[in-house]
Order: structure tokens, then C-alpha cells, then sequence
């Protein structure tokens, strides 16, 4: 009867209690669009980020700064999986706090580098199964476009994909981790084949791949299989070699300069176009090749830099980003070498290939090494 | 002229461009050691009720674990007025999405988070699935009576309260049930001697006694007899001090014009939103020196609850309160009581609406008001005096 009359007294003033709630748990993003690239700003009360990664480390109810700051990694890492904008992949954010009406506010502040053309799809499941009441109210500002207010349902992310047209596609994909940097892949892919200078290097490197020097000058090979073991031995070398200078600087265990390294790439494809000319590299090509390819991957860890990549996600991002540069770099080679060796016998091969093509790098090397050495502007890529 | 430096009015205009709508302030802390914010307190132990959460997370699916945990939020959502723990609550009974399969005290802790939420349509929806299966429950019946009569439906309040006084052991609590809508519909003497009986009840609990001289109270405030309103009060708080006694005395007191007296109340309760709300409205009467800083800090907590679309329905009573006496603003407390009512019926929602038509000059919403107040057989000398 005790236990009973309790509840029962609780229950009839409850009704009551009810009608003095207060608001309820909101977090807010805001995305602001520019010519440069998005800002996303998230902000969630320390409260609710404490019922899920208990931020109060002592457990005395009391936050304190060091605590905060002790958490900001789980805390990034908790965003980063529960905050996702459509195609824009999100770093490492700035961090701040915030005093609002009703608490005191982790504030994320994010820079990422797409430039979307319509409000994006925001993927969001934060605390979707601590609190089913919460919502992220998004606002998204995009230039020339009015002001847009989203409620997001932590319990159905996929709610704007459909509401979205032509974002259904990537919105649908599976899981959040695999998610987020599927598009380094394509970076990759995309750096490789707009990267002029890697792939420059890389046919100064292969022109006289079908060919053999020999003291009355280049001989075609006879057969496919002979030019297919040097080709792969410069490839392979340069492949490893830019693979582990990328993930060094990627991991910023190593870093070279900007002013060095892009210079310094120039100047790779002038001694290998130079090779073609007068024999410089003797039977060292493929070593040659391997310690240039190191200051090619300090230049593709430039670009990784510039993308932004998830902190949590930043390894298999890393090995994306590497697999499309492979990609892209096997397609280069087949295409290329499959048409110099068809080529190989014709009579120009040697003069206007080997010769003029070598000639003609030397001299947009050149003017790479000009234009990165005194930071001017001579060629239009 | 003063030369502001290019960098610091960037910062000006940038923030006033990019600055998210409601005030927020930047917090700089100087070291490690700087508390940053003080987490709601939890009831109890905080390890305890840590333990009781992982406790949980290993068996989400035990019936007895996830309601006593799901209760604990709830009675702390109710402690501090705070519907994050309500959300809480109902993520613990997430296990069981169909109330019609669901255990029964999972359903009825369900229902008790929803009435919270104000959802009271999804919570009776539960409540009625619960009684048809259990017909004597007890809970079940007087949370659906109660629910009922938030809502200005008596008559279906009456009705679980008479399947209630079936119960034996909640005979008590039947009678309370069916003293309550009698007051509401204006048999006053009625309730007053039902209640007198039952607070005669032998070792009766301090909270039930609690519980029954606010019901007076109230009753006798209806009644147009506000020296017996404030002595039921006045009991009830010395028995056992509660947040809704306390606040409904604040109310009686400003309806009495005694805004000093109430603000002393107010003064010793938890700043929920309820308490800013009622001392913000007594310090703009009595023009008090914190008034505008209490109005501005109630200002600042509607603004960014208001930043959740459709967020104002549920605040509704609580807005036109503020718009009508802190913002003088009748023509939006209107429209705002207006929304409340289509939500939740007490006496108070009934009275505000009228209270917003007249001073807002509007004689059709005056009719509006009376005709409600008709509808639901609802007697108030308040309300008549001002209808």
C-alpha cells in the first residue's frame, strides 16, 4: 500500500509537472556556403554530449575545462560519425564554447572545401538512441539563396536524401564510417590525371621504356615483353615511393616545405627528361626513379591536406586517396606504353618522341621550376 | 569619429551575419581547473546511476531494468523540469515499439513519459491499450482520468475514475479522482466534504495529505473563496514543500495581486522555466530592480526553444503568459492561448485565453472563451468575472 500510494501521488501531480516543461534537447548546424568552400558549424550542449561519452570524467556532476578538453577527440569523433553533409567531406574542426539560454555548448566550427550548388543532405543520427526527442535544427545559407531551416529526426537520416532530388543516390549508401570519404577515391583518381607533373615525369620516364640504348643510338625492342619488365620496374618503384612519403606527411610524421617540394618535382622531370637526351641515370633508373617518386608523395600529401580528410576515418581516406592514384597511374601507363610500343618502329619515334618530347618537358619543367621557385603565373595550368 | 581597426569590425560584422540567431555567449576559460557547466544533478548517486545505465545497455530487452530506469529519468525530468531525461526515459523503453505487446509497466511508464511530453492523445492511446488488457489497474486508470482532464473532457475523466473505484486497495485515490471533476464542474461543497473525509483518514502520508489540500485549494480558488484556497496552500507547503504546490500558490497569489508575496515563493524554487516565467511577470508588476534581467533571461529561453519549429505549440501557456504580462503584447498572447487551448484545458489555460481576449479588445475572442469554458462544463468564479 506504501509503494502504491507513492506512485499513485506521483501520477496525479505529474499532470500537472506536465505542463512546465522546458525546451527540449536541440542541437544546431549551421552551414554557411561561399565561393571558397562551406563552413559548418555544429553545436551541442555538453549535457547531452556527457549522457553518451560521459564527459565528467570524476563523475562529480561539475564539468571543467580540462575535462572538455580532454574529450574534444571523442567528441570530434562522435560528430564526425553522427554529422555528415552530402558530399562534403568534414576535418579536423576548430573548437569553442558556448553559453546559450539553457546550458553551455560544444561548438564546432568546420572548413571544407565543396561548394554545393543546392542546400546538401545532412545525415544526422546524434543521440538517436540516448534521446529520441532530440533534433538538430539546421540552418543552411547559401549564397544568392534564401535561409533554410531543417529539422533533423536523429531517427531518420534518410528523411532529406529523398526530399533532396539527385542526392538519393549517395545519401542511400550503407554505413556512415564507409560513407563519409568515398569521394577520396575519386581524388585520387582525379589528382593523378590533372596532375600534369607526375604524369609528365612519368613519360619521360617510359618514352625510352620500348626502346634500348645502344651505341649507335635507340633500337626498338623486338617484343612487348621485353619493354613489360623495365616498365613495371619504374612504375613499381615510383609507386612505393610516393606511397610511403604520402603516408608519412599524410600522418605528419614527416613534412617538407611547400616552396622545397614543388620546385624540387620540377626539377625531377628536367633530370629525367634530360636522361632521355644525354645518359645520366646509367642502369640506376630504376633507383633514380624511387627517390624521385619520394618527393612526388610530399607533393600528393599537399592535395590531401587541402581535402580535409576525417580525423577518424583518416587511414582508410589515406589508402583511398592512394588506391585512386594507382588507379588513374595504371590506366596512364597502359594507354601510354600500349601506343609507344605501336609507335616504336615509326620513323619518328626517336627524333620526335624521344628527343622532341624529352625537350619540350625540359622546357615546361622549366618554367614549373620558374613560375614555383618565384611564385609567378607563366602557364595557364 | 572613432576608427574601429579593419580586423576587430570584421569581427563585429561577421558575427552579427554569421552568429547563430539566439544570444550565445563564448566562453574563454583561464585553466583546466575552470568548472564549465554543472551537469543536472541526477537523483541519487551519479556512479549509481551510471552502473544502473550500463546495467541496462547489457539487457535493453529486461522489462524490470528498463521501466525502473526509464522511471528515474522521468522523476528527474520532473525534479528539474527538464525533458531531456524525458527523452531519455523513452529511449530506455525504445525495445518495445508496440505498446500492444509490450509489458505493462513498460507501457505505463511510456504513457507517464508521454502526459510529460504533453503528447496526452499518445498517451491515453497507450493508457486505454493497458486498461483493456488489465482492467484492474489501477495506475493505469487514474494517470487516463487525470490525462482527461487536462484535456477538458470530464466526462471521460469521470469514466476512469469510476473503473478505478473497482479497485479496492485505490479506493482512495477513486474518490479524489471523482471530488476533482466535481469541483471542476462547479460542485464545490461536494468536493470540499469529500476531501475533508479523506484527509480525515487514519496515518494518511504526508505526500497524499499534500495532495489532497492542493486539490482543495484549487477547488476553493475556483470557488471564489481565496482566504480557504490560501489556508489549503499554506498546509499543503508546510507538509510537504513541492515545485506544482508552490507554483499554483505563486499563480493564486499574482491573480490576487499579491506579486511581493509570490516572488518570495518563487525566490526559494529551482529557476526552471516555470519559476523565470512567474518571477519575470511579479518583477515586471512590481518593477523590481532584477525585472529586466529576469525578463531577458526568459526572453532568451523562449527565443531558442522557438528556434524548433513548431516548438511554440508545446510552450504555448507558458508564452502567452510572458507576451501577455512581462511583453505586453496581448495580440500574440492571444494567438498563442488560442494554440494552447487546442492542446491542454485546466482552469489556467481557460482563464488565460480569456484574460488575452479582453485585453487584447477582441469581443469574439471573449465569446470564444465562454463558449469553451461552456463546452466543457467548467465552473470558475475567476473566469466569470472577467466573461
Amino acid at each position: 500500500m506504501r509503494f502504491f500510494e507513492r506512485i499513485a501521488a506521483l501520477a496525479l501531480l505529474s499532470a500537472a509537472f506536465a505542463a512546465h516543461a522546458h525546451k527540449a534537447s536541440d542541437a544546431y548546424v549551421q552551414l554557411t556556403g561561399s565561393a571558397q568552400g562551406l563552413t559548418v558549424r555544429v553545436d551541442i550542449a555538453l549535457r547531452d554530449l556527457d549522457a553518451v561519452l560521459d564527459i565528467d570524467a570524476d563523475g562529480n556532476g561539475q564539468l571543467t575545462w580540462g575535462e572538455v578538453r580532454a574529450a574534444w577527440p571523442s567528441i570530434d569523433a562522435y560528430v564526425d560519425s553522427h554529422v555528415q553533409v552530402d558530399g562534403c567531406a568534414l576535418a579536423t574542426p576548430t573548437h569553442a564554447l558556448e553559453r546559450r539560454a539553457d546550458g553551455v555548448y560544444a561548438a564546432l566550427s568546420y572548413a571544407a572545401p565543396c561548394v554545393p550548388q543546392a542546400a546538401p543532405p545532412i545525415r544526422y543520427t546524434a543521440f538517436a538512441d540516448v534521446d529520441p526527442t532530440h533534433r538538430g535544427i539546421a540552418r543552411i545559407a547559401l549564397p544568392g539563396q534564401a535561409e533554410l531551416v531543417r529539422v533533423l529526426d536523429p531517427r531518420q537520416p534518410q528523411a532529406f536524401a529523398a526530399a533532396t532530388p539527385g542526392s538519393a543516390v549517395s545519401m542511400a549508401s550503407a554505413a556512415p564510417v564507409i560513407d563519409a570519404p568515398a569521394g577520396f577515391l575519386q581524388e585520387g583518381i582525379h589528382h593523378i590525371l590533372t596532375g600534369y607533373d607526375h604524369v609528365l615525369f612519368l613519360m619521360c620516364l617510359l618514352f625510352p621504356a620500348v626502346m634500348r640504348r645502344t651505341p649507335q643510338g635507340w633500337q626498338p625492342l623486338p617484343t612487348l615483353r621485353e619493354a613489360l619488365w623495365p616498365v613495371i620496374g619504374i612504375v613499381t618503384a615510383f609507386t612505393v615511393a610516393h606511397s610511403i612519403t604520402l603516408a608519412l606527411a599524410a600522418l605528419k610524421w614527416v613534412s617538407l616545405p611547400g616552396w622545397f617540394i614543388e620546385p624540387a618535382i620540377a626539377a625531377t622531370i628536367m633530370l629525367a627528361a634530360l636522361n632521355n637526351l644525354w645518359p645520366i641515370f646509367g642502369g640506376r633508373v630504376v633507383l633514380v626513379t624511387f627517390s624521385f617518386g619520394l618527393l612526388h608523395g610530399f607533393g600528393f600529401a599537399g592535395v590531401l591536406g587541402e581535402l580535409n580528410l576525417p580525423g577518424l576515418q583518416f587511414a582508410w581516406a589515406l589508402l583511398q586517396f592512394n588506391i585512386g592514384l594507382e588507379l588513374g597511374q595504371v590506366v596512364i601507363v597502359l594507354v601510354a606504353v600500349s601506343a609507344m610500343f605501336m609507335a616504336r618502329r615509326t620513323l619518328g619515334y626517336v627524333p620526335v618522341m624521344i628527343r622532341g618530347g624529352s625537350v619540350a618537358a625540359m622546357a615546361l619543367a622549366m618554367l614549373w621550376l620558374v613560375e614555383r621557385t618565384a611564385d609567378i603565373k607563366l602557364l595557364p595550368f | 569619429m572613432i576608427r574601429m581597426p579593419l580586423k576587430a569590425s570584421c569581427v563585429l560584422v561577421c558575427a552579427l551575419l554569421l552568429g547563430p540567431p539566439a544570444r550565445a555567449e563564448v566562453l574563454q576559460p583561464r585553466n583546466d581547473a575552470e568548472v564549465v557547466e554543472t551537469l543536472p544533478g541526477v537523483l541519487g548517486d551519479r556512479a549509481e546511476e551510471r552502473k544502473l545505465r550500463q546495467q541496462w545497455a547489457a539487457n535493453p530487452r529486461d522489462p524490470v531494468l528498463a521501466a525502473s530506469l526509464a522511471r528515474r529519468y522521468l522523476d528527474q525530468a520532473r525534479d528539474q523540469g527538464e525533458p531531456r531525461f524525458a527523452g531519455r526515459a523513452l529511449a530506455v523503453l525504445q525495445a518495445w515499439p508496440d505498446a500492444g505487446t509490450a509489458p505493462d509497466d513498460v507501457v505505463l511508464m511510456m504513457a507517464a513519459v508521454q502526459q510529460f511530453l504533453h503528447d496526452f492523445d499518445g498517451s491515453a492511446a497507450n493508457l486505454q491499450k493497458l486498461v483493456t488488457r488489465q482492467p484492474a489497474h489501477a495506475q493505469a486508470w487514474l494517470t487516463l482520468a487525470t490525462i482527461r482532464r487536462v484535456q477538458g473532457r470530464y466526462a471521460d475523466s469521470d469514466q476512469a475514475c469510476r473503473a478505478l473505484s473497482a479497485v479496492p486497495a485505490a479506493a482512495l485515490y477513486a474518490r479524489a479522482c471523482e471530488a476533482e471533476n466535481q469541483g471542476l464542474r462547479g460542485e464545490f461543497a461536494k468536493t470540499r466534504a469529500s476531501i475533508g473525509q479523506l484527509l480525515a483518514t487514519p496515518q494518511l502520508q504526508a505526500a497524499t495529505q499534500s495532495w489532497l489540500l492542493t486539490t482543495l485549494a484549487e477547488t476553493e480558488a475556483r470557488a471564489g473563496r481565496p482566504a480557504d484556497a490560501e489556508r489549503a496552500y499554506r498546509s499543503a507547503l508546510s507538509l510537504r514543500p513541492d515545485d506544482y504546490t508552490a507554483l499554483s500558490f505563486a499563480d493564486f497569489l499574482m491573480e490576487g495581486g499579491r506579486h511581493a508575496e509570490a516572488l518570495t515563493v518563487l525566490k526559494r524554487m529551482t529557476r526552471t522555466d516555470a519559476v523565470v516565467l512567474r518571477v519575470a511577470m511579479a518583477g515586471a508588476r512590481l518593477k523590481t530592480a532584477d525585472a529586466t534581467r529576469d525578463a531577458q533571461q526568459m526572453r532568451d529561453r523562449v527565443a531558442q526553444a522557438n528556434l524548433r519549429p513548431q516548438a511554440q505549440t508545446l510552450h504555448a501557456r507558458e508564452q502567452a503568459m510572458f507576451a501577455l504580462v512581462v511583453e505586453n503584447q496581448p495580440a500574440r498572447a492571444l494567438e498563442l492561448a488560442r494554440a494552447n487551448v487546442g492542446l491542454q484545458r485546466e482552469p489556467i489555460d481557460v482563464l488565460l485565453l480569456a484574460q488575452a481576449a479582453r485585453a487584447a479588445g477582441q469581443a469574439q475572442a471573449v465569446q470564444e472563451a465562454m463558449r469553451l469554458r461552456d463546452d466543457m462544463g467548467l465552473k470558475d468564479a475567476r473566469l466569470d468575472a472577467l466573461l
